[in-house]
C-alpha cells in the first residue's frame, strides 16, 4: 500500500527492520469527537494502518425500544444524535406510518421538511465548528456556533426545545407553526446566507485550511461503493445520489433544489459539498415555508392513528445530514415494536477511516477524520 | 435552481493562497462588533427571552387533577409516580410526583393529560444539592404563573373526517375513545368500578345466573369518562377494550 515516494528507502535501510507503532487516539484524546477510539499504525510520521473502535457509548437503544409503546420511542429517537434529532424522529415516525399504511396531512409534510432542513443546517454548522478547531482556527468555531444559535432559536420557537425537539409525531407533527414563525425563519435564512459567506471566506481563503484539506485522503468511487459510505463522503467522490431527490419521501419531489456532486474525492471536496448543501437547504426552507403559509392556519397537521401496528415488517429511509439513515421495524400486532433496527450512516462511514487516513501524516489525522462528522450517539446506539 | 457556492469558489487556488484575506474578513467583523451591542447577557441577573411554548419542568394544577395515572403510563423515562396526599379537604387522594432527576422534559405528561391538569412550565433552573430535593411532590409541582398557553393541547384530525371532506381539527385525542365491554368475558368483579378515577362506571344487575346469584355488568357513563384506560388495564379477564374512533 505504501508507495516508495513517500518514504525514501535506500538499499541498506531496506534490510533494517523498523518497528511500526500503534497509537491509540481517543476516547479521551482531544482529537476525538465524542467517545470514539481510532488506533493508528504509524511508520515514523506516516499512517500505515488504522482501526476505528466504537462502542463506548452503547446504551442498548434498540433493545430498550422493545419495552416501550410506539409514542414513547419518539423522545428516545431524539437522543440518538443531538445534532440530527429532528431527522431521526422524523424517520421513526415515517417508519411507523408506513407500517400503519396511513397518509399524513399536507401541512405536516411541509412542516417536517422545514424542520428537517433547519436540522441539516445546524448539524452542518456543528461540523464546521468542529473542523475549525481540528484544523486550528478558533474563529471558525465561534462564528459557526454563533450562526447555529439562530437555528436552535428557531427550534425553540417551533417546538419549545433547543436540541431534543420531540417534534414529529406518528401521523403528523406535535403542534402547528407558532405565531410569526414564518417571518422569523425567513429572516434567519436570509441573514444566514450572507453570514455563511464570511465563514467560507475565512476557510477558503486561508492557505492553512486549504493545504491541509486539498489533495489528501482520496477515496475512489469503488471504495465508496464497497464500504457503503453515504452522504457528503459519497457525493464528494462523484456518486450522484441523494434520497431526497432519487427516492423522495414526504413532499421533497415538489421542491426544486440541486444535489451538489464533486469528482475530486478528497477531503476538500467533502468540505465543499457540505457548504453547498447548507445553501441548498436555505432554498428548500424558503420554498417550503411558502407552502406552509399557502395552506392557511386551519389546515390539519396531525391525524389520529391507531395505537396498535399490524404485524409485518417495514423499512423507511431518509437523507440524514450525515448520510442515509434507515429504520427497520418488525411489528407483531401489539402496541410495542418487536424489533427496531437503526442503520446509522456514521456507523458505516466510520469504516472508511482506514481508507481515508492511510498515507497521511499523524498530524493530519484529526483534520481528515473531521470530515466524517462523527456522532457517537447514533453509532453506538 | 442554481448552485451557489461550488460555481464560485473552488476554481482559483491562487486567491486562496493570499494570506491577508482572512484578516480583512476578521477586521470587518471587528469594526462591526465595536458599535454593536453585546450579544451575551449577565446571566443570573438578566435572562434570555424564552417563547411561550418553552418546555421546562412539568407543572401540576392540583385541583384539576383526578389521579388517573395517564402521565405515569406515558412517561418515557418512568419518572412519574402516583403518591397518596391529602387534598384541600383532608381526604387522601392519588396525585403524581415527578422525579426531575430523570425527567427528559419531553412534555408527554402535559400532552396526554386528559384534563389538562399537567402543564409545561418555563422553569429551567432546577439544580439542587441532593437527589431527594429533585423529587417534586404534587404540591411543589404547582407553578405560580400558570397560563392557558402552558397547557399542551393535542389537536388531531380523524382520518374518517378527511375522507368525508371535512378536515376539522379536534382539540383532544381522547375525547372520543371509549372502553367497550366484551360481555362473555366479564365475571362481574367490580374492579373497573373501583379503579375509575371519575366514577364513570356503575355496576348494574342484569338478570340472575344458574345458582340464583345476580349477574353484575359495568355500564360506562360516556359523558363522564375521560378515557384513561385504567379499567382496561386492571381488568383481570381482559373483558374491557378501548374502542378507537378513527
Amino acid at each position: 500500500m505504501m508507495s516508495d515516494s513517500i518514504v525514501p528507502v535506500k538499499e541498506i535501510e531496506e534490510r533494517m527492520e523498523t518497528d511500526k507503532m500503534w497509537l491509540t487516539m481517543g476516547p479521551q484524546h482531544p482529537f476525538s469527537h465524542g467517545l470514539w477510539t481510532l488506533r493508528v499504525q504509524v511508520d515514523g510520521e506516516i499512517v500505515t494502518d488504522a482501526e476505528p473502535i466504537v462502542g463506548y457509548l452503547h446504551r442498548g437503544w434498540e433493545k430498550e425500544t422493545e419495552n416501550r409503546t410506539y409514542p414513547k420511542i419518539i423522545p428516545m429517537a431524539d437522543r440518538l444524535c443531538y445534532a440530527a434529532s429532528m431527522t431521526y424522529t422524523h424517520l421513526y415516525c415515517m417508519t411507523v406510518e408506513k407500517a400503519l399504511g396511513i397518509d399524513i396531512p399536507e401541512k405536516a409534510k411541509w412542516i417536517r421538511i422545514v424542520a428537517d432542513e433547519v436540522c441539516r443546517i445546524q448539524s452542518h454548522l456543528m461540523w464546521l465548528a468542529a473542523v475549525g478547531t481540528d484544523l486550528g482556527s478558533y474563529t471558525v468555531f465561534l462564528w459557526s456556533m454563533r450562526e447555529r444559535e439562530f437555528f436552535l432559536d428557531l427550534n425553540v420557537k417551533l417546538c419549545g426545545a433547543r436540541m431534543t425537539t420531540n417534534y414529529p409525531r406518528i401521523g403528523g407533527v406535535r403542534n402547528d407553526t407558532t405565531e410569526l414563525f414564518d417571518r422569523d425563519i425567513l429572516r434567519t435564512v436570509e441573514r444566514f446566507e450572507k453570514a455563511l459567506w464570511d465563514i467560507v471566506a475565512l476557510v477558503d481563503d486561508s492557505s492553512i485550511f486549504v493545504s491541509r484539506m486539498k489533495g489528501i485522503s482520496y477515496l475512489t468511487r469503488e471504495q465508496v461503493a464497497n464500504m457503503g459510505l453515504t452522504g457528503p463522503a459519497m457525493r464528494g467522490c462523484g456518486v450522484d445520489f441523494d434520497i431526497r431527490r432519487d427516492d423522495p419521501y414526504d413532499n421533497y419531489d415538489l421542491v426544486d433544489f440541486e444535489v451538489p456532486v464533486l469528482k475530486e474525492g478528497d477531503s476538500y471536496a467533502r468540505y465543499m459539498i457540505r457548504i453547498e448543501e447548507m445553501f441548498q437547504s436555505c432554498e428548500i426552507i424558503k420554498q417550503a415555508v411558502k407552502k406552509v403559509q399557502a395552506l392557511g392556519k386551519n389546515a390539519p397537521y396531525r391525524v389520529k392513528t391507531p395505537s396498535r401496528v399490524p404485524a409485518g415488517t417495514t423499512f423507511a429511509r431518509l437523507e440524514d445530514p450525515r448520510g442515509e439513515s434507515l429504520m427497520y421495524l418488525v411489528s407483531d400486532g401489539t402496541d410495542k415494536p418487536y424489533r427496531l433496527k437503526v442503520r446509522s450512516p456514521i456507523f458505516v462511514n466510520v469504516s472508511g477511516a482506514k481508507a481515508m487516513s492511510v498515507g497521511t501524516r499523524v498530524a493530519d489525522v484529526p483534520a481528515v477524520l473531521a470530515q466524517i462528522d462523527m456522532c457517537l450517539g447514533e453509532t453506538d446506539r | 435552481m442554481a448552485i451557489k457556492y461550488l460555481d464560485k469558489y473552488p476554481k482559483n487556488l491562487a486567491k486562496s493562497l493570499w494570506v491577508m484575506k482572512p484578516f480583512v474578513v476578521v477586521g470587518k467583523l471587528f469594526w462591526k462588533n465595536i458599535f454593536h451591542r453585546p450579544v451575551t447577557v449577565l446571566y443570573p441577573y438578566e435572562k434570555e427571552w424564552i417563547p411561550d411554548n418553552y418546555r421546562g419542568r412539568p407543572g401540576l394544577r392540583f385541583d384539576k387533577c383526578v389521579g388517573c395515572g395517564m402521565c405515569v403510563r406515558m412517561c418515557p423515562t418512568a419518572c412519574i409516580k402516583l403518591i397518596e396526599v391529602a387534598d384541600d379537604e383532608g381526604k387522601p387522594v392519588m396525585r403524581p410526583q415527578v422525579n426531575l432527576g430523570r425527567c427528559a422534559m419531553c412534555g408527554y405528561c402535559a400532552e396526554y393529560c386528559p384534563l389538562d391538569a399537567m402543564t409545561v412550565t418555563p422553569e429551567y433552573e432546577l439544580a439542587e444539592y441532593t437527589r431527594y430535593d429533585l423529587l417534586y411532590g404534587p404540591r411543589r409541582l404547582h407553578y405560580e404563573g400558570t397560563t392557558e398557553e402552558m397547557e399542551v393541547k393535542l389537536e388531531v384530525t380523524l382520518p374518517s373526517d378527511i375522507e368525508n371532506g371535512n378536515p376539522e381539527r379536534r382539540v383532544s385525542l381522547f375525547d372520543i375513545d371509549r372502553p367497550e365491554l366484551i360481555d362473555n368475558k366479564c365475571i362481574g368483579c367490580k374492579k373497573c368500578a373501583k379503579v375509575c378515577p371519575v366514577d364513570a362506571i356503575e355496576m348494574v344487575e342484569k338478570g340472575v345466573n344458574d345458582k340464583g346469584k345476580p349477574i353484575l355488568r359495568p355500564v360506562i357513563d360516556n359523558s363522564k369518562c375521560i378515557c384513561c384506560s385504567n379499567c382496561v388495564l386492571d381488568c383481570p379477564k381482559d373483558a374491557l377494550q378501548i374502542k378507537e374512533v378513527l
